[in-house]
C-alpha cells in the first residue's frame, strides 16, 4: 500500500515538473533586483524630501511646509512596497527600526497637546520635548543636546531608557515634525502644524524653531543616509543579496517568511485589526498625515510583488523577471490561481480603503466605535491578508521548503545558546 | 530530472507513514484538550457573571474567587488562538493584554467619568474598545488601587456587572462554535474548506503549541525581565491580581498537555516533552514571586531568566521534534510581527 502511494507520488511529481522548470536562482536574482530598485527608489523620493526640507528651514512659509508634506507623502510610496523584504531577511529587519519605528510617543521629539499626558509607567521620556529642552538625564547620565545632529538622534535619542516608543528618527518622526499631532479625533483631518513653527523671528510659534528646523533637517539627513545604507546592501555584491543567494531553497523560504509575517501578524493583526478593536485614532500607522490609507495600500502592493516578480519604479519602468508564481505554476498551477486571486482579492481590499479615504471618508472615522461602514472596509482588508496568509503556507509546503523556514533561526542552530 | 524525482520521493515518505499511523491524534487533541478548554472558560464565565449580578464590590471575596476561575480558564486555552476565538473579536475581547500604551485604563477612566450608558446593557458593550473588555479590564476594575473605586459607586457596580456578562457572552459563543462547527471542521479535515488535508489541521494545532510557548516565554516572562540593567517590573502580566506567576504555571500546563497529544503514539517523545516541561514546572514551584516584582533583585531575577531558558528549550523540543513527527512546519503567527 505504502510502495503503491509512494510511486503515485513520484508519478505526479513528474507530470507536474516540466522540462523548462524556473532556475530558482533566477527567482532569487529577480527578487533582489527588485529590492535594489526599490530602496533606490526611497533614497530617490526621500532626497527629494531632504531638498524640500531644506527649502523650508531656509524660507519657512505655508508653501514650502505643503511642499515638504507632499514630498514625504511621495517618499512613502516605494518605501512601503519594500517593507516585504523586511521579515525574511535579517539585514532588513534589523534596520528597519532606524526608518519606520512606530508607534512613537511623539513628545519625547517637539511640544504636544495637554491632553497627551506626561511620563507613563512604560515610558518615563514620553514628555521630554528635546526641541524645548537643552539638557536632560538619561538613566543617571547628563546628556547635552544642545546641537541636534544625526548622530545625537540615532545614537542617543532613539530608543532612549530602552523603550521602543521612544522613536526620534525616521519617516514617523519627521512626519510628526511636518503635521504635528492630529486633535482632530475621530473627525477628519490631518495634523496641522503652523508653518510659522519655523518662522525665524518673532513670528515664531509655539517656540524653539531654530532648534525644531535643525531636528527637522538631521533627521531627514539621516534618513537619506540609512537608506543609502540598504540600497547599497542589495547592489550586486551587498550583503544582504549574498546572503539571500547563499542557500537558494533558504532564499526562497525568506521570500515566503516576509510575505507571510507582514501579512499576518504585522500588517492585518498590529496595524489594522488592533486600532480597529482598540477605536484608537492614534493606532494609525501614519496618524500625524492621515495617510494610514495609502500605507497599507502600498505594503499590500509590495507583498503582491514579492509574489508576481513585478515592480513599477518611480519612473514607470517595470522590473520584473522569474518569480515565485512561475515555479508554483510549475508545480501546481492551481495553487498559482489561487494565490493570485487572494493577492488580488488583498490589493481590492485594500484599494477600497484608499479610495474611500481620498474621497473623504478618512481612516480616523473608519476606526470610530460602532462605524459598520468604517469597520467592514478595514475587516475587509484584514480578512484578505489573513486569507492570503493560508495560501502562502500552502506555497510553502508545496515547494518543499517546510522544513527550511525556522532551521536558520539562532536558537535551532544551536539549541545550546539559549542557555548561555 | 532522475535526482530531483528521488529527492521527492524521499520527502513524500516520512509524511506518508505519519498520516496513516496516528490518524487519531487530532481527534484525541480536540476532543480531549480543546473542547473540555473551552467548556470550562464557558462555565466559569458563566459563574462569574452570575456572582456579579448578586456581589459586584470590588472587594468581594466571591467576586475576586470567580474571577480567579474564570481567568484561569482562559489562561489554559489561551494558545487556541484560531477558529471561533478570532471570530468577530472575541479573544481579543476577553484579553487585550499587553497593553504598552496604557489603553484599558485609560478606556475605563473615560467610561466612568462620563458614566457612559452603553455600560447598561452587555450586548451594546460589545462595541467598546476591546481595552475596556473581558479578563485584563476586569482586572483594574477590581484591583487597581485607582480604578477599583473611581467614580459613581452604582455606575461602577453596573459596569462590573456588564464586563463580566460581555465575558460569558463571548466565551459561550466560542464554545458554541466549536461544539457545533469548528470540531468537525477539524477532524473532517479533507470535506471542509477551512482545512484542505489532515497535515493543515496538524499544522494549525502545531502552530498553536509553539506561538502559546512564544507567548509565554516572550512576552508573560520577557517584559517583565526586560534588560538586566532596566527590569521592567511593571509590565508584569496581572501584577495587581498577583497572577503573573500563576499564568505562566497555567499555561505550561496546558501546553504541556497539547504536546503529549501531539506526539500521539510516540511515547519516548512524549516523555521527553513531558520532561522538559517538568523542568520548568519544578523551577516555577520553587520561585514564590507572584507578580514577578523579584526582577528588581537580582537573585531572584535569575531564576526567572532560567525559567524563560527552560520554556525557550521546550519550544526548540517541539520544533525541532514534534513538528517534524506531524510532518509540518510551525507556519506564521500573530507574534511574526513587532
Amino acid at each position: 500500500m505504502k510502495q503503491l502511494q509512494l510511486l503515485t507520488t513520484v508519478a505526479a511529481v513528474a507530470f507536474a515538473s516540466p522540462a523548462f522548470a524556473v532556475e530558482k536562482t533566477d527567482v532569487l536574482a529577480n527578487y533582489a533586483n527588485i529590492a535594489a530598485a526599490k530602496y533606490e527608489d526611497s533614497v530617490i523620493t526621500a532626497q527629494r524630501l531632504q531638498t524640500a526640507v531644506a527649502a523650508l528651514v531656509a524660507t519657512p512659509s505655508a508653501e514650502n511646509l505643503t511642499a515638504a508634506r507632499h514630498a514625504w507623502i511621495a517618499a512613502r510610496v516605494p518605501y512601503q512596497q519594500s517593507e516585504v523584504y523586511r521579515f525574511g531577511n535579517p539585514i532588513v529587519d534589523d534596520w528597519e527600526g532606524k526608518v519606520n519605528a512606530w508607534p512613537l510617543d511623539e513628545g519625547l521629539i517637539d511640544y504636544v497637546d495637554a491632553s497627551y499626558g506626561g511620563p507613563s509607567d512604560e515610558n518615563e521620556f514620553a514628555a521630554l520635548n528635546v526641541v524645548a529642552n537643552k539638557t536632560f538625564t538619561l538613566s543617571g547620565t547628563e546628556i547635552d543636546a544642545t546641537k541636534i545632529t544625526p548622530e545625537f538622534l540615532s545614537e542617543t535619542l532613539h530608543e532612549a531608557d530602552g523603550v521602543e516608543a521612544n522613536v526620534a528618527t525616521g519617516y514617523h518622526a519627521i512626519e510628526f515634525l511636518l503635521w504635528g499631532q492630529d486633535l482632530n479625533g475621530h473627525n477628519p483631518g490631518a495634523g496641522n502644524r503652523p508653518w510659522t513653527d519655523y518662522a525665524a523671528d518673532a513670528t515664531c510659534t509655539n517656540d524653539n524653531c531654530d532648534r525644531r528646523g535643525d531636528y527637522l533637517q538631521a533627521v531627514t539627513d539621516l534618513l537619506v543616509s540609512d537608506l543609502e545604507f540598504m540600497a547599497a546592501q542589495w547592489a550586486d555584491d551587498g550583503a544582504a543579496r549574498v546572503e539571500l543567494t547563499a542557500d537558494t531553497d533558504a532564499g526562497l523560504a525568506a521570500i515566503l517568511t516576509g510575505m507571510g509575517s507582514l501579512s499576518y501578524g504585522e500588517q492585518a493583526g498590529e496595524r489594522m485589526r488592533l486600532g480597529l478593536m482598540l477605536n484608537d485614532s492614534e493606532e494609525e500607522h501614519d496618524c500625524f498625515s492621515d495617510n494610514t490609507h495609502n500605507s497599507h495600500y502600498y505594503d499590500g502592493l509590495g507583498i503582491q510583488s514579492a509574489y508576481l516578480g513585478e515592480y513599477v519604479r518611480v519612473d514607470g519602468t517595470l522590473v520584473s523577471g522569474a518569480s515565485l508564481s512561475d515555479m508554483v505554476a510549475d508545480t501546481d498551477p492551481a495553487l498559482d490561481q489561487e494565490m493570485q486571486a487572494k493577492l488580488s482579492a488583498t490589493m481590492m481590499a485594500l484599494g477600497r480603503i484608499k479610495t474611500a479615504a481620498e474621497a473623504g471618508f478618512a481612516y480616523d472615522q473608519m476606526l470610530e466605535r460602532g462605524n459598520a461602514g468604517g469597520e467592514a472596509l478595514v475587516m475587509g482588508g484584514v480578512n484578505g491578508l489573513i486569507d492570503q496568509t493560508r495560501s502562502i503556507e500552502r506555497v510553502v509546503t508545496t515547494l518543499g521548503l517546510d522544513q527550511i523556514a525556522f532551521e536558520g533561526s539562532d536558537s535551532l542552530d544551536d539549541p545550546n545558546a539559549v542557555f548561555q | 530530472m532522475r535526482h530531483f524525482l528521488f529527492a521527492a520521493a524521499l520527502t513524500c515518505l516520512p509524511a506518508l507513514a505519519i498520516a496513516q499511523a496516528d490518524d487519531h491524534v487530532i481527534t484525541d487533541t480536540v476532543e480531549q484538550h480543546i473542547l473540555p478548554r473551552f467548556k470550562t472558560l464557558a462555565d466559569t464565565s458563566q459563574t462569574l457573571a452570575a456572582t456579579a449580578q448578586t456581589d459586584c464590590a470590588a472587594s468581594s471575596a466571591p467576586l475576586r474567587a470567580a474571577y480567579s476561575d474564570a481567568f484561569d480558564a482562559w489562561v489554559a486555552a489561551s494558545h487556541l488562538r484560531f477558529g471561533p476565538t478570532e471570530v468577530e473579536d472575541r479573544a481579543f475581547a476577553l484579553a487585550f493584554w499587553p497593553d504598552s500604551r496604557g489603553a484599558t485604563p485609560k478606556s475605563l477612566s473615560a467610561l466612568i467619568q462620563a458614566q457612559d450608558p452603553i455600560a447598561l446593557d452587555a450586548q451594546e458593550y460589545s462595541q467598546v474598545t476591546i481595552a475596556a473588555r473581558g479578563f485584563y479590564a476586569l482586572e483594574f476594575l477590581l484591583y487597581d488601587d485607582d480604578l477599583n473605586t473611581a467614580g459613581d459607586a452604582a455606575y461602577h457596580c453596573t459596569l462590573v456587572k456588564t464586563v463580566t456578562a460581555d465575558i460569558a457572552a463571548t466565551s459561550a459563543a466560542i464554545l458554541q462554535d466549536w461544539q457545533t462547527d469548528y470540531a468537525g471542521r477539524m477532524m473532517d479535515a479533507d470535506t471542509s474548506d477551512t482545512y484542505r488535508s489532515k497535515d493543515e489541521v496538524r499544522q494549525e494545532l502545531f502552530k498553536s503549541l509553539t506561538a502559546g510557548l512564544q507567548f509565554t516565554a516572550e512576552t508573560r516572562l520577557g517584559r517583565p525581565l526586560g534588560t538586566y540593567d532596566r527590569p521592567r517590573a511593571t509590565r508584569a502580566e496581572a501584577r495587581r491580581a498577583g497572577r503573573s506567576e500563576r499564568h505562566v504555571i497555567l499555561s505550561l500546563q496546558s501546553t504541556k498537555d497539547m504536546a503529549i497529544h501531539l506526539a500521539g503514539s510516540d511515547t519516548a517523545l512524549a516523555q521527553r516533552a513531558a520532561h522538559e516541561f517538568d523542568t520548568a514546572l519544578a523551577q516555577l514551584a520553587e520561585l514564590d514571586d507572584p507578580d514577578f516584582s523579584g526582577v528588581d533583585t537580582p537573585a531572584s531575577r535569575l531564576k526567572l531568566e532560567v525559567i524563560q531558558q527552560s520554556v525557550e528549550a521546550i519550544r526548540t523540543l517541539a520544533l525541532q521534534e514534534i513538528g517534524p513527527k506531524l510532518g509540518v512546519a510551525s507556519g506564521f503567527n500573530a507574534l511574526d510581527g513587532d
